[in-house]
């Protein structure tokens, strides 16, 4: 139970399927997972494998079958659909693909909304977002809108945004899929940068083996379950 | 929720055109509304605030067509609680060419400036009124508009009667906004032996007498008195307060109330559609973003929100532009000219107001189902689309 307690994110025997047409998918079987606080890992598998699955459970964007999910000691099944927005609001970062940001806010505006959450009064929120920025080294672009910004910036300004409650767990879905390599090289550094500086856990799904690389460990998942995995043996197997 | 007001105000603003267009629909239907009901208001107010004057107006059973003696006004004057009484007798001729006749009135010089006691005669102007007997006494906004001053001449041609009125200003009348200031009055006697020197039938009609009460109390008692002392006569009468001749003087034209509130009512429902139709459009674009939203711990309840105050600024901007536009234009632009006998009309505060909250009622309920289903809507199905 040791490994359980100091876990950030427990996974106890989830389950998961989905129903389309009548049909059972099922996409976790019995799984169980422990991913230690400030540990960095990557989450690779084939497309339609249950990469995002997992990552909207460990939100509680979604509710497993069967099992029990566990972060930072909460069980989000004990949480209501309320207590669940608060409770995202309060412990977690998630960064997507596409960065999503609001065109009509500014990067400062942006990084400030999940801050509209908190009870944080208005020159705090500048404060934290401000911080946010600069960690992800754009606080020369606070007053820019999305559309005066690369795709880079953007993926940063997104990640200040995850970053400016303070989250416990950081969960990012493909978040160099969209990005040159140049710019996915600045997203990764800054990934790892947050997790050696701040401790912050992250759990990274990607496709980009040298992504993958850049991850304290591999998690691959296959067949419903999942494996630890060795970058290289996994290349060399491809 | 007030932290949320700078993201909803960037939202209306994100789509300028379409925001644009569905605020103007509200404006300029908010605009005719507060119209229509400042009409009803504003007559309302005029009625209460000359209650205290405590008038009595009585006209035949059979309504205004119907025939009073001219005798009557001095029975009446006689009649315990009466302090004063006068013929008002509608003249109805044509001023030169122009098509729309205001008001002209055949009174008692003698009795009018105290049944009309909030209707503001300079003295020396209504002794000169009284000493002629062409003479003819004219509201301040009437003056205004035909260009009179004392001493021009105003020629009416007979149109109900066959005779006309050569008459000379005499005496200008004001006083408050709740008054009515587009009326002439002249001496009953001159168009009475007019008709008499054209051997009209038509002469010795009072048209209706105007009297004033001594008191509220004597003004109730009053009521039967009159119509008791002439019930068996050849003309019955019926005595109404200024209250109830204004509502039998409206029935003429039909129910206008309900005509104004059903059009009202008519342009509401537009206005839903309208708005409606605009969230909707707003929730079918950003539903990635509604998603992104409940995935960094906006809940349910947030979004509803987000959406909600954006409808609602939306119809609020509309009524403020619509509403208030209409005050400031009635307060600015002198529309006596353009709408004869509504020269009384203005936009009431309350009116403007109550306006504006219709506009933002209208926003917040046309946005309730767009709002509804964006803060019901899946966060996995809006991540599907987003990752
Ligand atoms: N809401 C859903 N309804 C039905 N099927 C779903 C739903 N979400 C995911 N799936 C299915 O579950 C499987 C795993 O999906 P996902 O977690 O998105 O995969 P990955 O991210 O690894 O590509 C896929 O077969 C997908 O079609
Ligand atoms: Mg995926």
């Amino acid at each position: 139970m040791s490994e359980h307690a100091d876990a950030v994110v427990a996974l106890l025997n989830v389950s998961k399927e989905f129903m389309r047409d009548k049909i059972r998918i099922p996409v976790l079987s019995n799984t169980t997972l422990h991913i230690p606080r400030g540990d960095f890992v990557a989450v690779m598998g084939p497309s339609g494998s249950g990469k995002s699955t997992l990552l909207n459970l460990c939100a509680g964007l979604d509710r497993p079958t069967t099992g029990e999910v566990i972060v930072n000691g909460q069980n989000l099944g004990d949480l209501s659909e309320a207590g669940l927005s608060r409770w995202r609001s309060e412990n977690l970062g998630f960064i997507f693909q596409s960065y999503n940001l609001m065109p009509v806010l500014t990067a400062q505006e942006n990084v400030e909304l999940p801050l509209l959450l908190t009870p944080l009064r208005r020159a705090e929120r500048r404060k934290h977002a401000a911080a946010a920025l600069a960690i992800v080294g754009l606080e020369d672009r606070a007053d820019h809108y999305p559309r005066q910004l690369s795709g880079g910036q953007e993926q940063r300004v997104a990640i200040a945004r995850a970053l400016a409650n303070d989250p416990v767990l950081l969960l990012a879905d493909e978040p160099t899929g969209n990005l040159d390599a140049a710019s996915a090289q600045d997203v990764l550094d800054l990934l790892v940068q947050l997790n050696d500086h701040y401790g912050t856990t992250i759990i990274m799904v990607t496709h980009d083996p040298k992504a993958a690389r850049r991850a304290k460990r591999l998690l691959h998942l296959e067949k419903g379950d999942f494996v630890q995995a060795d970058i290289d043996a996994l290349e060399a197997a491809r | 929720m007030i932290k949320f007001l700078p993201l909803v105000v960037r939202n209306v603003a994100r789509n300028k055109i379409r925001s644009l267009f569905t605020c103007l629909s509200i404006a300029v239907s908010l605009f005719l509304v507060v119209m229509l009901y400042s009409f009803l208001t504003v007559q309302d107010e005029m009625t209460v605030a000359s209650r205290v004057y405590n008038r009595l107006i009585v006209m035949n059973v059979q309504g205004l067509a119907g025939n009073v003696p001219i005798a009557y006004v001095d029975r009446i004057r006689k009649l315990d609680g009466v302090r004063s009484a006068t013929s008002f007798s509608w003249f109805g001729g044509k001023y030169r060419d122009e098509k729309i006749v205001f008001g002209q009135f055949g009174v008692d010089p003698q009795s009018v400036a105290d049944v009309y006691e909030d209707y503001v005669v300079p003295p020396d102007q209504l002794q000169a009124f009284q000493a002629d007997r062409t003479g003819c006494v004219v509201g301040a906004l009437l003056a205004k508009n035909k260009g009179w001053s004392i001493g021009d001449k105003v020629p009416l041609k007979g149109d109900i009667y066959p005779v006309n009125l050569e008459l000379t200003v005499r005496g200008i009348y004001d006083g408050s906004s709740s008054i009515d200031r587009e009326m002439l009055w002249f001496h009953f006697d001159y168009l009475d032996e007019s008709l008499k020197a054209a051997r009209s039938t038509m002469a010795g009609n009072a048209g209706i007498v105007v009297l004033r009460a001594k008191s509220a109390e004597a003004m109730n008692r009053l009521t039967e008195d009159i119509e008791l002392a002439f019930a068996s006569s050849d003309a019955p009468v019926k005595a109404l307060t200024e209250k109830q001749f204004q509502a039998e003087f409206m029935s003429y034209m039909g129910d206008v109330r309900a005509f104004i509130r059903y059009t009202s009512i008519a342009i509401v429902i537009a206005l839903l559609c309208v708005a409606a139709n605009t969230m909707a459009m707003a929730l079918r674009e950003r539903t990635r973003e509604i998603a992104l939203f409940k995935a960094i711990g906006f809940s349910q309840a947030n979004v509803l929100s987000l959406f909600l105050g954006e409808a609602v600024v939306i119809g609020a901007l509309g009524g403020v532009v619509g509403c208030l536009g209409a005050k400031l234009l009635f307060a600015t632009v002198d529309f006596s000219k353009m709408l004869p006998g509504l020269g009384w009309l203005y936009v009431p505060w309350s009116t403007a107001l109550a306006g504006v909250a219709l506009a933002a009622s209208i926003g917040l309920v046309s946005g309730v189902v767009p709002a509804w289903r964006a803060a019901h809507l899946s966060v996995l199905e809006g991540l599907r689309k987003v990752v």
